[in-house]
């Protein structure tokens, strides 16, 4: 019983404690921070290597692409039926977007897609703004600009598609998924996003031409103001001039620059601000055309076979992808060797540098690269752990030279060694589950507002932005918690304060008595 | 009826490179019920010997046995419980816990000898326990005094009532009025005299002859031998 009073009681009056305790709690809180954010960043990559390609990946790495995709889709399908639950092809190229009104411009990575496809193979969807409220009303097609109309009591009526899509969010909608950051998107004012008619009793509308759909990466239409804040100059519906290369199947251009009238239809946040800063989503069989990359006809009077960049392949078993890329890759072998007698030779160049990959095949080296820093960090915490521990042991120490008589005394009480030695792993156990609560409560804090912090910090002084969507790739830091790292740290501080106290602990249980109660 | 058998015990310290021999076979028989006094000069081994018969401290040669079983020959574990049940220490400057108040340094030796567990239902007894020691002793209203708050004299009725509050079959006071004035130390004189009456054997170790004259039998300690 005296251990567990004395423990207490040396807790409670000795302030060299606090010390101990608050050593314990800055390095748990550090620690967790540090790791959280780590295991964040490298989730994140993982998460959004997959979300954003799919399972398979299918190219050959040019502007050019392929040709034949459509029809190595449909082998794909009929040699591994039940496997293969979608295939989109992608094409990838560059272009000048364009403002007429204001002839703001800026380059931007052109990304066709088929988009039902598309949204099918990875996590596209999730990634848009306006079809969260407005499910099934971003088109890529001829689009116009819904515009809401005020009835007499100044309330806004949407446009029936609208109406009637905005019913179905409000009906599907999951609130207990839903986050503040929903909401406070950089520049997102308003959930709705439409146009809206000043006077009463106008009637809602589709507006404008119509014209085809484009989906743009949010960071191309926003930009951060000196105060941090984001700023939209593109506002939704607005018209924009995206002017493209068409490249022939050799990579030279192949006729003059083609500036395409579209509609800005949605936006895109994928998280990952490489993406984000420069991506816009256009039709694929429309911009297949402009690119000249579909059929077209030669000399002879026959046709070339259309092209595209990748082909993207989901599978119907999610952990299947490992053991499905060397059969995909086995057939798209034995597709391109049935090829081999109608295959031109610029055609067989394209086809010849095709791979096949698995998503996380294509982001290996930057996944070993973050788990290799994340191993690094571990290895510096180690230290730091043992500075904590040197820092404890030497805080007991001080405790029982101060103590020492008092440990005499106990011993000429009938306390045993034992018993004294645990009355000072008590004291650390407890010093740790302290300064462990206290570090995890902390770090779970500063790890849940990780952003707002950071935003404040980067409005009292600039140079303390220390994250940078440029080097980290994505425009937030990750700030989850996982339990298991929780309960890790914790009960890591916990053993390491008992660690650190076990040298004390063993110089008072061998303290003898009488050298202690000689003198006064 | 002997309780306390010491026999050729020796005992010397290394001071720097010159080994100091404080007791030098010494012989000793303590009897149940008996207030012994134990005199001798400065440094002559008193307080030596006090530690080695209470088990604080260890003899180089020789025997020390309490109601029959030797001290030394017996496992660590064994010689903490007989140092918690069997002996009583008082010293000269107190020792008390300065982070406990009286009664809790009372109840100290109690809660060293009783699990967790078996002090949740031995608490109130002994609580109620060391409050009427702390009475006999004059100490009932400072049951809540931390010992800076106290007088020699009181600090030292405190150290008594701890040494008594588990009832040991003997008490061992090192010079227990040496830190105290005349008046004070004859109070603690009284008490001890009291606990003696009660049946208490009691070793006192003083220099000063008028307190040895208080106790049943003395005994001198002369260059590390008692005095025949």
């Amino acid at each position: 019983m005296y251990k567990l009073i004395l423990t207490v009681r040396y807790l409670f009056s000795k302030w060299i404690a606090v010390f101990s305790v608050l050593s314990v709690w800055l390095c748990v809180a550090m620690v967790l921070i540090v790791f959280s954010v780590m295991d964040g960043f490298l989730d994140n990559i993982k998460q959004h290597s997959r979300g954003l390609l799919s399972d398979i990946i299918i190219d050959n790495d040019t502007l050019q692409g392929f040709p034949y995709y459509e029809e190595f889709g449909e082998f794909l399908k009929d040699r591994m039926p039940g496997e293969i639950a979608v295939v989109s092809p992608v094409i990838y190229s560059y272009g000048i977007l364009r403002e007429p009104v204001t002839n703001f411009t800026k380059p931007v990575r052109i990304v066709a897609i088929d988009f039902d496809s598309y949204r099918a193979v990875n996590d596209f969807s999730d990634s848009l703004y306006y079809n969260r409220y407005y499910p099934g009303t971003t088109s890529l097609t001829q689009t116009q600009v819904p515009v809401a109309g005020i009835d007499g009591y100044d309330r806004p009526i949407l446009p029936p598609s609208h109406e009637l899509a905005y019913q179905q969010y409000l009906k599907d909608r999951d609130e207990s998924n839903e986050t503040s950051e929903d909401f406070s998107e950089p520049g997102f004012r308003s959930p709705h996003g439409i146009g809206w008619f000043k006077q009463r009793f106008n009637t809602p509308r589709m507006d404008g031409e119509p014209l085809p759909g484009i989906i743009m990466g949010t960071d191309v239409i926003y930009s951060k103001d000196k105060e941090g804040f984001y700023r939209r100059f593109l506002e939704r519906g607005c018209e924009i001039i995206l002017t493209v290369l068409p490249l022939t199947h050799r990579g030279t251009i192949a006729e003059n620059p083609i500036p395409v009238a579209m509609r800005n239809v949605d936006d895109s946040r994928t998280k990952v601000y490489e993406i984000d800063k420069i991506c816009v989503y256009v039709d694929f069989k429309l911009f297949q055309r402009f690119l000249s990359m579909g059929s077209l006809e030669r000399v002879d009077g026959t046709f070339t076979p259309p092209r595209a960049s990748q082909l993207l392949v989901r599978l119907t078993d999610d952990q299947g992808y490992k053991a499905a890329q060397p059969r995909i890759e086995e057939l798209w072998v034995e597709f391109r060797e049935s090829l081999l007698d109608r295959l031109t030779l610029s055609d067989a160049e394209l086809i010849e540098g095709v791979s096949v990959e698995t998503w996380e095949t294509r982001q290996q080296d930057f996944i070993q690269a973050v788990e290799k820093e994340k191993v690094l960090v571990t290895i510096l915490f180690a230290i730091i752990s043992l500075v904590a521990i040197v820092l404890i042991g030497v805080v007991f120490y001080m405790i029982v030279i101060q103590k020492t008589r008092d440990i005499g005394i106990i011993k000429s009480l009938g306390a045993t060694s034992a018993g004294v030695a645990t009355i000072f792993l008590m004291y650390g156990a407890v010093i740790g589950v302290i300064g462990g609560v206290l570090g995890v409560l902390t770090g779970s804090f500063v790890v849940a507002n990780i952003n707002e912090l950071q935003a404040l910090l980067a409005r009292l002084n600039p140079n303390l932005q220390v994250w940078s969507p440029e080097v980290y790739t994505f425009d937030r830091i990750p700030s989850a918690v996982k339990p298991g790292v929780m309960v890790s740290v914790f009960c890591m501080a916990v053993a390491t304060s008992i660690f650190g106290a076990i040298v004390p602990a063993m110089k008072a249980a061998w303290v003898w008595p009488v050298e202690t109660l000689r003198y006064e | 009826m002997v309780l306390a058998r010491v026999s050729k015990l020796h005992k010397s310290y290394a001071l720097g490179r010159t080994k100091v021999s404080v007791l030098r076979g010494v012989n000793l028989e303590v009897r149940e019920g008996e207030m012994l006094a134990v005199t001798g000069a400065s440094g002559c081994g008193k307080s030596t010997l006090l530690h080695i018969l209470g088990a604080l401290d260890k003899p180089d040669q020789g025997t020390v046995s309490l109601a029959g079983e030797d001290l030394f020959a017996a496992s660590t574990w064994r010689r903490d419980t007989i140092r918690n049940r069997d002996v009583g220490f008082v010293f000269q400057f107190y020792h008390l816990l300065p982070e406990f108040n009286v009664l809790e340094n009372v109840l100290m030796p109690r809660m060293v000898g009783t699990s967790t567990w078996g002090w949740m239902s031995a608490r109130r007894e002994a609580k109620a326990k060391a409050a009427e020691i702390l009475e006999l002793v004059g100490l009932q209203d400072r049951l809540k005094h931390r010992p800076n708050e106290l007088s020699g004299g009181e600090r030292q009725r405190v150290a008594i009532a701890r040494a008594i509050v588990n009832e040991p079959r003997f008490l061992l006071a090192d010079e227990p009025t040496g830190n105290l004035d005349a008046k004070m130390g004859k109070g603690i004189m009284e008490c001890l005299h009291g606990l003696n009456e009660k049946g208490q054997t009691i070793v006192i170790v003083t220099h000063d002859q008028q307190i040895a004259a208080l106790a049943d039998r003395q005994v001198r300690l002369v260059d590390g031998k008692i005095e025949s």
